[in-house]
């Protein structure tokens, strides 16, 4: 299960484009150490410098639009960030899980109700989300996606699928 | 009820008989591409999980097509290893410079009506021209590489009926993006736009790869235009023999439907910060560029080349405006060469270069702050041509040419001859 996710909020409007969050001359490079350094340059100048693990990216209407870059989604895993936005598409939507980025879609209420800074403690498994005075829930993803994330992403899933085949043909 | 032609696609590649919208299934994809931007971190990735074998390599299509000709030390080495490890897993087709992955593939008759290309690069759904669909799944990809499968949810097909016949001047890119004008993100995610309509008569083959890649950037999953006689004729140039016209039933389901009337249609044009923000060109007419260029997986084609040349004959270039030129692939180049049009552009002043998707992603030809071009690229996101105060506007390459004749933004209807 994955353990609940507290830090601070960091807001952004809607309209937050692939190529915003990490800007195309740096899409060459896959190190996450590198990326991360990167991350929302010019958007959230702060955020790369300051984000701690557990921290929560809130943004606005579709996150990550345009190219389908897993860049930000491997800087946003190895500083240890979740996202909760009002929607994504089906490329980002994709990359967060494969990439291990915990993922939840909340409505406009939900959105305009967090502030930037806000202390939230967020349950990805369950979709609730706490601010210092307010509880919001949201629908959780699909037990399929949750076990991706869960496993630290694609990769590994797929790695622990693998261990898990050839331990069940070694017992048989 | 019948089937949409990607429910088809999904059951064929899933070994169904039939899948339903929303399903989530299990495909193997006929084609696998990856350009070297990735290739080498994807083989890393796989040789740190022991997987050091591709499943089908048969269908691996990998392209070194960022950094052509390489332009640094790091773009160099990559373009090596990606030749290094190419050769060490069998890759069944690497293209060394050869032109951009998505007009190539089609261009090379490895794409049919009614395959699943599935690739690392965000804009593969330009085979959508072709009657195939081509989806992006980033990172993704290396494990579909190593797995030869990818869960997949069948999406459900928007319906954009196209009519009537354009005037002189308005072209495929006009097109898409009176598309994007009706259909915006809620719309479009995770959903295939599928093209129809007697209007399609008028859209040349290569100018529907044109239609169907930009319909990415509405965060549709692809776009397609299934395969009719115009397509298996083309292929059959290309070599591929006895493509089926392959598309959706008369009683299929469709989630959305919406249609665009040619007759009426004015030039259009994306202004900053998104390929979504669309306005015709009239209303932005007079604006100053200083860039111009024409280029990318979204154009580039021969017939591009020859409507931008034929517009350029007997008119030059503004001086204020840099215009460059990159046909999208090798032979779209030599044909270029051949009939003349590369050194009619560089008659009227405009530079040419060769094959790659260098100033798309601000890989070279970058701008200025305060700088505005006008491109056939695929994204206009700020930054994405170097720096972020510089400005991209995205149209036709009639569009592009004429505004880089007059100097400022400009409608093609008043340049293209008769």
């Amino acid at each position: 299960m994955l353990t609940p996710y507290h830090g601070r909020c960091w807001k952004l409007p809607d309209g937050v484009s692939s190529d915003q969050l990490i800007a195309p001359p740096h899409v060459f490079n896959f190190e996450p150490d590198y990326l991360r350094q990167h991350l929302l340059a010019e958007v959230s100048p702060d955020l790369a410098r300051s984000a701690k693990p557990g921290d929560i990216i809130v943004a606005g209407a579709h996150f990550a639009h345009g190219s389908v870059h897993s860049h930000p989604f491997i800087a946003m895993k190895a500083m240890g960030l979740g996202l909760i936005c009002r929607s994504l598409s089906r490329g980002p939507y994709r990359l967060t899980v494969f990439m291990g980025v915990p993922v939840l879609t909340i409505d406009d209420e939900t959105y305009c109700a967090i502030r930037d800074a806000d202390e939230l403690a967020v349950d990805f498994a369950t979709g609730e989300i706490r601010t210092t005075d307010k509880t919001f829930k949201a629908e959780p993803l699909p037990p399929f996606l949750m076990e991706i994330i869960e496993a630290g992403g694609g990769f590994e899933y797929a790695k622990q699928q693998s261990a898990r085949s050839s331990s069940h043909a070694g017992s048989g | 009820m019948g089937q949409t032609l990607s429910q088809k696609i999904f059951a064929r590649t899933s070994g169904r008989e039939r899948v339903m919208p929303g399903e989530v299934v299990w495909c193997s994809p006929d084609l696998v591409t990856t350009p070297e931007v990735a290739f080498p971190a994807y083989v890393r990735r796989l040789r740190g999980l022991g997987m050091d074998k591709l499943a089908r390599p048969e269908r691996v299509v990998v392209a070194i097509d960022h950094e052509v000709p390489a332009h640094s030390q790091a773009g160099a080495d990559r373009n090596r290893i990606t030749r290094e490890m190419a050769a060490e897993l069998g890759v069944g087709h690497l293209f060394d410079s050869e032109g951009i992955t998505h007009p190539l593939i089609v261009e090379r008759g490895l794409v049919r009506p009614g395959m699943f290309v599935a690739a690392a690069d965000s804009h593969t759904a330009v085979i959508g021209g072709a009657g195939a669909i081509g989806i992006p799944f980033g990172f993704e990809t290396a494990l579909m590489m190593a797995a030869g499968q990818i869960w997949v949810r069948v999406p459900e097909t928007i319906r954009v009926t196209i009519t009537g016949m354009p005037s002189p001047g308005v072209s495929a890119r006009d097109v898409a993006l009176a598309t994007m004008r009706q259909l915006d993100e809620e719309t479009a995610s995770y959903r295939i736009v599928e093209f129809h309509g007697e209007g399609l008569r008028h859209i040349p083959f290569w100018d529907r790869m044109t239609l169907c890649g930009l319909c990415i950037d509405i965060g549709a999953k692809s776009a397609v235009v299934p395969a009719d006689d115009t397509t298996v004729a083309a292929l059959r140039s290309l070599g591929v023999a006895d493509a089926e016209m392959m598309t959706s039933d008369a009683d299929a389901s469709f989630a959305h439907e919406i249609s665009v009337d040619l007759a009426g249609l004015a030039p259009q044009i994306s202004i900053p910060p998104s390929p979504t923000h669309v306005r015709s060109v009239l209303e932005l007419g007079g604006m100053e560029i200083q860039h111009a260029y024409l280029g990318s997986c979204a154009s580039g084609t021969i017939e591009d080349l020859r409507a931008s040349a034929a517009m350029l004959d007997g008119r030059r270039v503004h001086p204020g405006v840099k215009m460059l030129v990159i046909p999208s692939t090798k032979r779209v180049f030599q044909q270029a060469m051949r009939e003349g049009l590369l050194n009619r552009f560089i008659d009227a002043g405009a530079a040419v270069a060769a094959p790659t998707c260098g100033p798309c992603f601000g890989g070279t030809a970058q701008l200025c702050p305060g700088e505005r071009r006008i491109s056939t690229s695929t994204r206009n996101d700020p930054g994405r041509m170097g720096s972020s105060e510089a400005e991209i506007f995205l149209a036709s390459a009639l569009t592009v040419t004429a505004s880089a004749i007059a100097g400022r933004i400009a409608d093609p209807r008043s340049y293209v001859r008769s």
